[in-house]
């Protein structure tokens, strides 16, 4: 009876018990595994930046079967390397699905590089999955950019003219992944044609707040720079344009560095001008027009102001010639043009982008540089030019001297303005002046200035008036920004210029004047400039980048004054530039400054310096002083974001000094 | 005849037109005016007696070196422009020495001087600025010996 009664009373038990867990929904499935099946056995990803896939854990019973419901928990470690969920912490829940898996949310890495373990961990089940993880440095991408200089050089028992064009391919980290470059000083330091000069490593640095820094450029030509090492000064004006100066000892110049458009196409018109010396080493300036159609360039008109003694200045000489497709690098060749009368020259190219090329003369005997920028699709006529500013300098090589000036069109073929020269310490401000000019349907065009009050109470000295005077000018895209060319919002248009004037050779640039309130010159600016001056070297460089605040301009550069222009030669850092612009009260868009430089444990010294103003976001300054004489300009600066080289500054390099 | 003027006519245009790119070239005068233009026509040949030797300007003086000169007609401010006393292969003078300079003379900045184009001191002649007066640098000096060896071979 008792052995009954029990084996009842088990059975109901049984019963009731085998109910109970079959049907309630309290209790958790029963499962025996939980494994890692996507983002396993690991997964990387940049610093701050999130993973590629979701983390994914499946969960099983009996080995095989899916189990849907089950609260899965995915955590990362608390501290050090690690990451977070969409919730924003290192812990997340997620259940599984009916085909057993629970999915992530996007898995951040944090800021701390390293590996680590995420756990996903199941009710019921004693073991986790784990997936491992990596958080690796800043995401590495490279850009590359198209850079040009041109100067004097020490080195080569200098000074000699020379000239540097190339591009650099440069990682987000700032490190030289590769490059190719052409020098050419026409005077032994040509670099080897045709491959040029390879980049095989360097650094930029630079000031991630100013834009300011170094660029390294480890090259395979023991010649340049430092045993081959070219270390340049650049100032970013924005994320794509930099103001460049070579900063090694080796040499002194100024120019532009640029992120390139690869690949890119050439077609269509172009407007350049090139300054540099001839095989005579006499300093020669062209300037013209040309068009390219696939590898064919034609239709092209070339003005020249060469000292050699055959050559003089000569208008309109026609060339061709043959473009060839450019390299990875964007480097290509441009031949048979005759320029210059030279019989093969070789001129090679770097794309910046479909609009701009820089162009150099890679042949041993003769040096120059400069650029080609297109014309756009339209064709010109006298009502292509306006209100403008221009400024021109003379070639390194050559007479010193600049000019700069702004004038108004009052009717197509006329001008109105006012202009400042200074020709080796001759210096005439503010001189009112009239002119003409002429501008064929091809953008090909001349200018005629005259000083219409002249000094000495309009007197005529007995030697006649200075000043530039007589000018080729090469109309460009209205579309394109002839300094900053991947700049597509401000400053469009204008025209390159060559000074025809016979001793006076020289190149430059009219810019659209579209904004002459003193109320748009504000802002943060980036600074520049070529200056010459009478001495054994006659040239130094700066770049800088500042600010002006109702006329109170105030900034930090960099400073290549090899031949002791401020009394320490050499290069520096940590310069100060300060002044206060005082608009002319005559000539609005004209300002007179005088800027102090101050070199580290150094007294300042003041440049006479005028500013035209194209508008707030660009004008043009040159020195005007009986000892120096220069041409630069201020660009107001944008935005430094994605700047690759960012956070170490470059001023612990210390170049070498001759 | 109307027919033959006509012809005549468009032979002259057509010809103008396909010699366009070949004649377009042209040359234009150099400037000669202007404080550092460059008049030969105007030179003179002054000699006298080198009272200082300036390798850098003294204030007031255009840029580059300088030979004061003492002259019948009074003292003269000689430009021998940049490369001149500071070059590698620097003009061999020193103050006392005679010397007869060729050249124009300017006023630039208000003062007299004379741009000194050639100068000749013990038998020998120094060439500095060419025919139009730009100042030659030694690299360009060198390459006109190479041209003019090169030449006579």
């Amino acid at each position: 009876m008792n052995h009954k009664k029990y084996t009842t009373i088990s059975a109901l038990l049984f019963l009731a018990a085998s109910f109970l867990t079959g049907c309630s929904n309290s209790n958790p499935p029963s499962v025996d595994s939980i494994a890692a099946t996507s983002g396993s056995p690991s997964q990387s990803a940049a610093i701050n930046t999130a993973f590629g896939a979701p983390l994914i854990a499946t969960v099983v019973s009996n080995g095989q079967n899916p189990v849907s419901g089950v609260i899965v928990t995915f955590t990362a470690p608390a501290t050090g390397a690690s990451g977070t969920f969409a919730n924003g912490t290192s812990t997340e829940t997620d259940t599984t699905n009916a085909n057993g898996v629970a999915t992530s949310t996007t898995f951040t890495a944090n800021q701390t590089i390293g590996t680590y373990m995420v756990t996903a961990a199941a009710s019921a089940v004693t073991t986790t999955a784990d997936f491992s993880m990596k958080n690796t440095t800043a995401l590495v991408t490279s850009s590359n950019y198209s850079f040009y200089l041109v100067g004097l050089e020490s080195a080569n028992d200098g000074p000699n003219f020379y000239a540097l064009a190339g591009s650099v391919n440069i990682d987000s980290t700032g490190v030289v992944v590769s490059g190719e470059q052409d020098y050419n000083d026409a005077s032994n330091f040509t670099s080897p044609e045709p491959s040029g000069d390879i980049i095989v490593g360097g650094a930029l640095r630079e000031d991630p707040t100013t834009g300011q820094g170094t660029l390294v450029l480890v090259t395979n030509n023991p010649n340049l720079g430092v045993d081959g090492t070219e270390i340049l000064g650049v100032q970013f004006v924005n994320s794509n344009h930099a103001l460049i100066i070579q900063f090694d000892g080796s040499a002194t110049s100024s120019g532009s560095m640029d992120t390139q458009t690869l690949p890119s196409t050439l077609s269509g018109g172009y407007a350049f001008t090139l300054s540099g010396v001839d095989g005579d080493y006499n300093p020669l300036v062209l300037g013209g027009v040309f068009s390219i159609s696939g590898t064919t360039l034609q239709n092209g008109l070339y003005d020249i102001n060469d000292e050699t003694d055959d050559k003089f200045v000569a208008l309109g000489t026609a060339f061709t010639g043959t473009v060839s497709t450019p390299d990875s690098f964007g480097r290509g060749t441009i031949t048979g043009t005759g320029l210059a009368g030279i019989t093969g020259i070789t001129l090679n190219y770097y794309i910046v982008g479909p609009e701009a090329i820089r162009i150099i003369d890679v042949d041993p005997y003769d040096s120059s540089c400069g650029s080609a920028y297109g014309q756009g699709s339209g064709t010109f006529t006298n009502a292509s030019l306006g209100s403008s500013v221009f400024g021109v300098e003379g070639d390194p090589w050559g007479f010193n001297y600049s000019a700069a000036g702004q004038f108004t069109v009052p009717s197509g073929g006329t001008l109105l303005g006012v202009d400042d020269n200074d020709e080796e310490g001759e210096i005439s401000s503010a001189s009112p002046i009239s002119g003409t000019y002429s501008i064929a349907d091809n953008g090909y065009g001349s200018m005629t200035i005259h000083r219409i009050d002249l000094p000495n109470g309009g007197v005529v000295a007995e030697e006649g008036i200075g000043g530039i005077s007589a000018l080729g000018i090469y109309m460009t895209d209205p579309t394109l920004n002839l300094s900053d060319p991947n700049n597509t919002h401000t400053g469009m248009g204008g025209a390159l210029v060559v000074d025809l004037d016979g001793p006076l050779i020289g190149t430059g640039v009219l810019i659209p004047q579209t904004d002459t309130s003193a109320a748009s010159f504000a802002g943060n600016y980036v600074f520049g400039a070529q200056d010459f001056f009478g001495g054994k070297f006659w040239e130094f460089d700066f770049i800088g980048q500042g600010s002006v605040t109702s006329g109170t301009f105030a900034g930090t550069g960099l400073v290549s004054d090899l031949g002791g222009f401020f009394g320490k030669g050499g290069n520096h850092t940590r310069v100060t530039f300060s002044g206060i612009a005082t608009p002319d009260g005559v000539n609005v868009g004209r300002y007179t400054i005088p800027v102090a430089v101050t070199l580290e444990g150094s007294d300042p010294r003041d440049l006479a310096v005028v500013i035209y103003q194209a508008s707030g976001e660009e004008l043009l300054w040159m020195d005007e002083d009986r000892k120096g004489m220069s041409l630069g300009s201020l660009q107001q600066q944008g935005s430094l974001v994605g700047q690759p080289g960012v956070g170490t500054s470059g001023s612990k390099i210390k170049p070498r000094v001759k | 005849m109307e027919q033959l003027r006509t012809s005549l006519f468009l032979l002259i245009f057509l010809s103008s037109i396909s010699f366009a790119p070949a004649t377009r070239a042209q040359t234009i005068a150099r400037k000669t005016e202007g404080p550092f233009g460059y008049n030969v026509s105007l030179e003179v040949i002054l000699s006298g007696t080198v009272s200082v030797v300036l390798k850098q300007p003294a204030p007031g003086m255009i840029m580059g070196s300088h030979l004061l000169l003492a002259t019948t007609s009074g003292p003269v401010d000689a430009s021998l422009g940049r490369f001149a006393l500071l070059s590698k292969v620097a003009l061999p003078i020193t103050p006392g020495q005679q010397v007869e300079v060729t050249g124009v003379v300017k006023t630039i900045n208000g003062m007299q001087v004379l741009l000194a184009r050639t100068v000749k001191t013990n038998g020998a002649l120094y060439v500095l600025r060419n025919a139009r007066g730009f100042v030659l640098s030694p690299q360009a000096q060198e390459r006109a010996k190479q041209k003019t060896a090169g030449e006579e071979l």
